[in-house]
């Protein structure tokens, strides 16, 4: 299904469409699913968070509009930090993610546009800039929900040395894929 | 994706990223997400972040999630809209209200293939609903034939607690709770439905409480009300 296909469903689930509902879940649960088990690595957590995916998306779809992402980054989104936060519930002591991708709001912001494949595929370009080990520090934090101390721990330095790996990394990433 | 137009403040875009990774302490999200609400320029920077992190997850093969996970979703979404005033009723008795109304709004489709197993099902059953816990934890499908007066029923998800037992229970218009019968203890099964009850079936919500084994010895819910569903004509 084309993103435009996928953002007339949503606003269609936005109006109390289940039909549309339905054909959404089943343009897009696969990915979805495929990204809770990759998180979770538990089948049946996998199943309980898609449940409370497409729960969100039905009851938030009609935000959707005014967050600015593209539909299927949207929805992953959505999967990725519900499988993150169910993630951390099993370990202990860790907050869960923010709901920036619920955040409604009446006016779209400037940037409220279509991003294209292309600047996916520079992900992987920029990744293979940063210092060995700040790659593998960045996806362990989106795909593992790891904090600064366990990436820190993980990665055998000082906390605030990570800290600050970390956040030059996201500024020399986001100047490789902006250029 | 903002460069060049708008030089946004570097901090800002660092901590965009690092909210979207999930990187922020409780405290910083608080702030963050506060000004997200305010300021569209700190939108737009976090959206640019999330476009560009998804794509870690371009690799993440495709798995079809199991059949029935869809029908758990409509289940919680749908089923939960008149469950506490039926709830109400069924723990509480008399509530007055437009509780019909309430039932025919979360009507729940139901898939022609539906009683494709156990006992012979009606082939083109007069009136079918879907018993469903608001968390999907269990979940009845429910059809019935008029022409012999047969409710059957196949249990899709969950069941009867140790020692306990399944109830079913009719709800029609105003009338407090009949029961119907307890559930059968295989998959699936079917009750016949008294003659004087046959009637009120249309329109009507079923219902499944846990009780004792052999039903509820007082003629009205005594456990807890599982899951509710409203009859629907096919």
């Amino acid at each position: 299904m084309t993103p435009d296909a996928i953002e007339e469903q949503i606003a269609r689930t936005a109006t109390g469409d289940r039909a549309a509902f339905g054909v959404l879940y089943s343009a897009t649960s696969a990915k979805l699913f495929g990204v809770a088990l990759r998180v979770l690595n538990d089948r049946s957590e996998a199943e309980e968070v898609l449940q409370e995916v497409y729960v969100k998306v039905w009851h938030n779809a009609d935000r959707y509009r005014a967050n600015g992402l593209s539909p299927m980054t949207w929805l992953i989104t959505i999967a990725r930090n519900s499988a993150i936060d169910r993630l951390r519930k099993r370990r202990e002591g860790q907050v869960g993610l923010g709901a920036a991708e619920a955040v409604a709001d009446a006016a779209p912001g400037p940037e409220a546009l279509v991003v294209q494949g292309s600047e996916r595929e520079k992900l992987v370009g920029c990744f293979a800039e940063l210092e060995e080990g700040r790659a593998a520090a960045v996806r362990r934090a989106y795909l593992q929900g790891e904090s600064y101390a366990e990436l820190a721990a993980a990665f055998d330095v000082p906390l605030n040395t990570m800290r600050t790996w970390l956040r030059r990394s996201l500024l020399k990433l986001k100047e490789c894929l902006t250029r | 994706m903002t460069d060049g137009r708008q030089p946004y403040d570097e901090d800002d875009r660092i901590l965009a990223g690092e909210y979207a990774l999930g990187l922020l302490t409780p405290e910083e999200v608080t702030r963050f997400e506060a000004r997200l609400v305010q300021e569209p320029e700190l939108r737009a920077l976090y959206a640019a972040w999330a476009e560009d992190f998804v794509g870690m997850t371009d690799g993440i093969a495709e798995v079809t999630p199991p059949p029935n996970l869809l029908s758990r979703i409509e289940a919680r979404i749908f089923g939960a809209a008149a469950k506490p005033s039926l709830m109400q009723r069924l723990g509480l008795g008399w509530v007055s209200g437009s509780l019909a109304a309430a039932a025919v709004a979360v009507v729940i489709g139901l898939n022609a293939g539906l009683f494709d197993t156990g006992p012979s099902a009606p082939a083109d059953p007069a009136y079918v609903a879907q018993i469903a816990a608001e968390d999907g934890s269990l979940i009845v499908q429910a059809a019935y034939d008029a022409d012999n007066g047969e409710l059957y029923l196949r249990r899709d998800v969950g069941g009867a607690a140790s020692g306990r037992a399944l109830e079913l229970w009719l709800i029609a218009g105003d009338n407090a709770p009949v029961s119907l019968g307890v559930l059968p203890e295989t998959q699936a099964g079917s009750l016949t439905i008294p003659e004087g009850l046959r009637a009120q079936l249309a329109g009507g919500v079923l219902a499944i409480s846990d009780e004792p084994p052999g039903g509820s010895p007082t003629g009205v819910a005594t456990g807890a009300v599982l899951a509710i569903g409203p009859v629907s004509p096919t």
